[in-house]
């Protein structure tokens, strides 16, 4: 079979980051040192010979990008310092964006005016409801509230106005996200003329999507488990919390302030804690640049860092100053908390790099897939 | 001054991007001294296209252009052109090339000035900037007694002249005498090489300094002084009949320089047995009685009265020379700087030159293929009984083309790899050999046919670089991509081969520091043109031959040595050298344009 070769793909690869793919003299020591490059899906070294020659199609049906968690063994030991490791990530970013049906994460991820925009407008039409709609609803928070004495955040922002919002959001963020599996479902499996996959493989494999998601077993054997253990404190926290927001947000917005071992605080705290330390381990990293993995920052990296930094920060100010009693101060943080995070769900799970967090697993069970393909 | 046609000078200048450049409105203003420039141009000031030039050109009645800037010649077709629309002679497009001359900092100001105005006069810069010329004194100072510096020697030793062959170790041969046979004619290194060896010893017109150093080199071209450090070598050499009582009853031992450390050798010792001059020498580093001023077991033991003087203190000794050859060759990578392969951890990964002293006959094991087994001590040797390999993996490049490392070619380590694996089928028939490489550099005369040779014989051949080496169920897996069959590729073997790269000799710095001459990218001396004069350097009288100016082979070297002999041997022949290159000041060489100018009517 002969392929469509489209240089043109280097041109646009290029703005999902940095790198030096023509520098490859295709040594293979960035795919033999690599820890997790087996039989089958072998990269990094495949991958940029697929995006010399620009071979467009190649590209968007892989699944090793997913399956690479950047240690960073391959680019410090490359002889032309080509940085695979920096390329995997780029086409992380660049697959993203193919995913994605809409075109926004394109423009998210080429273009910082584009997504510092969309933030900033979801941010205002955020502080609008609370200051402008709400009160406008007949919710003031501003004379009733603070004369009532006490917190009462339900008065201020009421479940029942802000539970609906929230579940449409979910629902959205929800559509969009499963929609862009099943396009890279299409591209990776469906899309493959040569090769089908029984439906009885989809169903005994799927144990891989979830195994992997919860554990991130492949990321442990990357060298350093340090990494690994942060990242996954990161990733527990943050799931914890966006499931507890998403889907139980009346059991989570209470007035009562329950006692510290009530399962609602204790989930709320280890959330908070892991987010807190994943991230202080990716700012310190990223600010010292000592590791290969931290040296080259995209602006989508630290918008997502910087997004989940307030976030968790005033997220624990509205708690710290409900618990004080404190009202005006636990409502003005808490708008702050939901401008920060509406935008940060709205833009980065569908379609930037929080998305990782469906595509890794789901790639590791297409690959599962892709092993028992049989042909045609 | 000069009479001339009309002339306009073009700075061909775009985009600067270099860190320091030369400041081109001085350029422009030295340009315009000469009465011939009628019309200055810099690129980046105006805006221009054919059209516009070819009009001011015909409207001004120049005659001819000169384009000068770092690489003028990308836009000499483009002048031609303007020339012959503007009704010109299109051939007279004059390029004042400054990368051409090594002008490409600020400071080289006054040669591109230099350059500048020969083109403004169409005299040929190489000509305007001839050194002038020094009388020569006939004595030669050739430093490393390697295959080069001994073909240099012998070269002008036999048109009968003095040579003095300064060798920092105890005896001359260099790394080829190290070698078992030479690629690709498979013929036995030492059987070429001790001839040769032995006539330097032989030839009275070389005084042989072994186990010397150079120090200082003070003077002009045509009369240097050079200052030598001679090594006590504790040992006379006049009276040393080279019986060897002494080392047998010598207690110290230290590794072998010469079998680059895969054997042991005593304190009081003579390099190899072929050695050149083949007379013991002590390691003052080794020597019980020099540490701890208890032993002399070899003073008691030599049969020759007053022979071994182990007081002896070094020397200086001052050579007055005319010209200098330098040959100081060159040193391998350091393996043990790629943790991956694990070099100096597991005994049985060894680099290229401790391979090449396994396959030699007077090497450690007399030539016998074996691996590294723990003797009594718990020491790691290449024993009696040691086991022979089954299998062998050679990986190319270790060290070369690394931009870790260094990021140019080694030249030799691909044709020496597939020597290595030709000889161990030779040695052993039933060995699997896997050769990992990236590119396939075989690109000399022979060269391509001896690797289809090594392919017919059988060795696996593997396009893609190991890129670890780990210990496994007792042997060795290399592991690697395939990149044609987009594999990984895991061999467990027994012996691993590094084909580490070559390095500028160690004291190479300090050799281009004393005699000033600069050096290129990677360290190697810098020669003073690459194609058309590779053995000679900036400074008048010195010249470089072999593997000290970059990485070559064998032939290569040789040739060279021969090349630098020539220029010797023509300036002995003419009574004088030729001064330093960069050191005409810009007066002398206006002067010399002045003169050269033939006088129009």
């Amino acid at each position: 079979m002969s392929v469509r070769l489209h240089p043109e793909v280097r041109n646009e690869l290029i703005q999902f980051g940095i790198g030096d793919w023509n520098a490859c003299y295709h040594c293979g020591t960035c795919t033999s040192i690599c820890p997790l490059s087996e039989e089958g899906f072998l990269f990094p070294r495949k991958k940029i010979r697929l995006m010399q020659m620009g071979l467009k199609d190649q590209l968007e049906s892989s699944v090793e990008p997913w399956l690479c968690y950047y240690c960073g063994d391959c680019s410090k030991t490359c002889p032309r310092d080509a940085n695979p490791g920096e390329l995997m990530m780029s086409l992380r970013r660049y697959l993203t964006s193919k995913y994605d049906w809409t075109g926004l994460s394109k423009k998210f991820y080429t273009s910082e005016l584009w997504e510092l925009g969309f933030i900033l407008v979801f941010a205002a039409l955020v502080v609008i409801s609370f200051l402008v709609i709400l009160p406008s609803m007949g919710y003031h928070f501003t004379r009733e509230l603070t004369a009532e004495g006490g917190v009462q955040v339900n008065a201020f922002a009421p479940i029942k106005i802000v539970e609906p919002f929230d579940l449409m959001m979910a629902f959205v963020v929800a559509s969009l996200l499963i929609s862009n599996i099943l396009r890279m479902y299409y591209k990776i499996i469906w899309k493959n003329s040569k090769t089908k996959v029984s439906l009885w493989v989809h169903v005994r494999e799927f144990w891989n999507l979830i195994f992997h998601f919860a554990v991130q077993p492949k990321f442990s054997k990357c060298d350093d488990k340090r990494y690994w253990l942060s990242h996954w404190l990161l990733m527990s926290g943050y799931t914890i919390m966006f499931i507890l927001i998403m889907v139980f947000l009346p059991w989570f917005q209470t007035e009562k302030i329950h006692p510290i071992w009530h399962p609602q605080r204790i989930l709320g705290y280890y959330a908070t804690i892991g987010l807190l330390f994943g991230l202080g381990v990716a700012i310190v990293g990223r600010i010292q640049r000592k590791d290969i993995k931290f040296q080259f920052s995209h602006v989508s990296d630290w918008l997502f860092i910087m997004m989940l930094t307030l976030t968790a920060t005033t997220g624990i100010l509205v708690h710290i100053f409900r618990i004080t009693g404190m009202p005006m101060a636990t409502y003005i943080s808490y708008i702050a908390h939901m401008s920060v995070l509406v935008p940060m769900i709205l833009i980065e799970v569908p379609f930037s790099k929080w998305s990782h967090l469906a595509y890794r697993p789901f790639a590791v069970y297409f690959t599962q897939l892709k092993k028992y393909a049989v042909p045609k | 001054m000069e009479k001339q046609e009309p002339t306009g000078v073009f700075f061909y200048n775009p985009k600067d991007t270099i860190p320091d450049p030369i400041d081109y409105s001085e350029l422009e203003a030295y340009a315009l001294k000469y009465t011939a420039v009628k019309q200055v141009w810099q690129y980046n000031d105006f805006v221009w296209n054919e059209g516009s030039l070819s009009t001011i050109i015909e409207s001004n009645q120049i005659e001819r252009v000169v384009l000068a800037g770092a690489v003028p010649g990308i836009v000499k077709t483009l002048f031609s052109k303007i020339l012959s629309l503007a009704g010109k002679d299109p051939d007279k497009v004059i390029l004042a090339s400054f990368n051409e001359h090594g002008i490409r900092k600020s400071s080289d100001l006054p040669r591109a000035k230099a350059v500048l105005a020969c083109a403004i006069c169409d005299i040929p810069y190489e000509i305007a900037a001839l050194p002038d010329e020094f009388p020569s004194s006939p004595a030669t100072l050739v430093i490393g007694g390697g295959i080069a510096g001994i073909q240099a020697s012998l070269e002008i030793a036999n048109s009968n002249n003095l040579v003095y062959l300064v060798e920092k170790s105890g005896t001359i041969g260099g790394k080829m005498a190290t070698f078992d046979k030479t690629f690709p004619t498979l013929d036995c290194a030492a059987c070429i090489l001790t001839p040769k060896m032995v006539e330097v010893n032989q030839n009275p017109n070389i005084k042989l300094m072994s186990y010397c150093e150079v120090l200082d080199v003070t003077g002009t071209p045509g009369n240097f002084s050079v200052k030598v450090l001679k090594k006590a070598r504790k040992v006379n050499v006049s009276t040393c009949i080279g019986c060897g009582t002494c080392a047998e009853k010598c207690p110290a031992q230290a590794p072998s320089e010469f079998d680059a450390g895969t054997a042991m050798r005593k304190a009081i010792y003579i390099p190899f047995p072929q050695a050149v001059p083949n007379k013991y020498l002590i390691d003052a580093e080794s020597c019980i009685y020099i540490k701890n001023g208890k032993c002399k077991a070899c003073v008691k033991a030599c049969p020759v009265p007053d022979c071994i003087n182990l007081d002896e203190q070094d020397q200086e000794v001052t050579l007055q020379v005319g010209n200098i050859i330098v040959a100081t060759g060159y040193k391998v990578f350091d393996a043990k700087r790629m943790p991956q392969f694990g070099y100096g951890v597991f005994p049985n990964v060894l680099t290229s030159l401790e391979f090449e002293r396994l396959l030699n006959a007077s090497g450690p094991t007399g030539g016998n293929i074996t691996v590294r087994t723990q003797d009594k001590k718990g020491n790691w040797i290449f024993g009696p009984d040691s086991e022979r390999p089954e299998s062998l993996a050679i990986i190319h490049c270790i060290g070369s083309r690394d931009k870790n490392y260094n990021k140019y070619c080694s030249r030799v380590c691909c044709m020496y790899s597939l020597k290595f694996a030709h000889l161990i089928l030779d040695k052993l028939p039933d060995a699997q050999v896997f050769e990992y490489f990236i590119d396939m550099r075989s690109f000399g005369k022979g060269y391509e046919e001896f690797y289809e040779r090594i392919k017919e014989e059988g060795v696996s051949i593997i396009r893609g670089k190991s890129a670890k080496v780990e210990e496994k169920n007792g042997k060795l897996q290399v592991r690697g991509e395939d990149i044609l069959l987009s594999t990984i590729i895991e061999n467990q073997v027994d012996m691993v081969i590094l084909s580490v790269g070559l390095e500028p000799s160690e004291d190479t710095e300090k050799l281009c520091n004393i005699l000033g001459i600069p050096q290129s990218e990677g360290g190697w001396m810098e020669e003073s043109n690459y194609n058309t004069n590779p053995t000679g350097t900036i400074k008048g009288g010195v010249l470089i031959a072999g593997t000290c100016q970059g990485p070559k082979d064998i032939p290569d070297t040789v040739a060279q040595g021969s090349a630098a002999a020539a220029r010797v041997i023509q300036s002995i022949l003419k009574g004088k050298v030729g001064g330093d290159i960069d050191t005409l000041p810009l007066e002398n060489i206006e002067h010399r344009i002045n003169e050269l100018t033939p006088i129009q009517s």
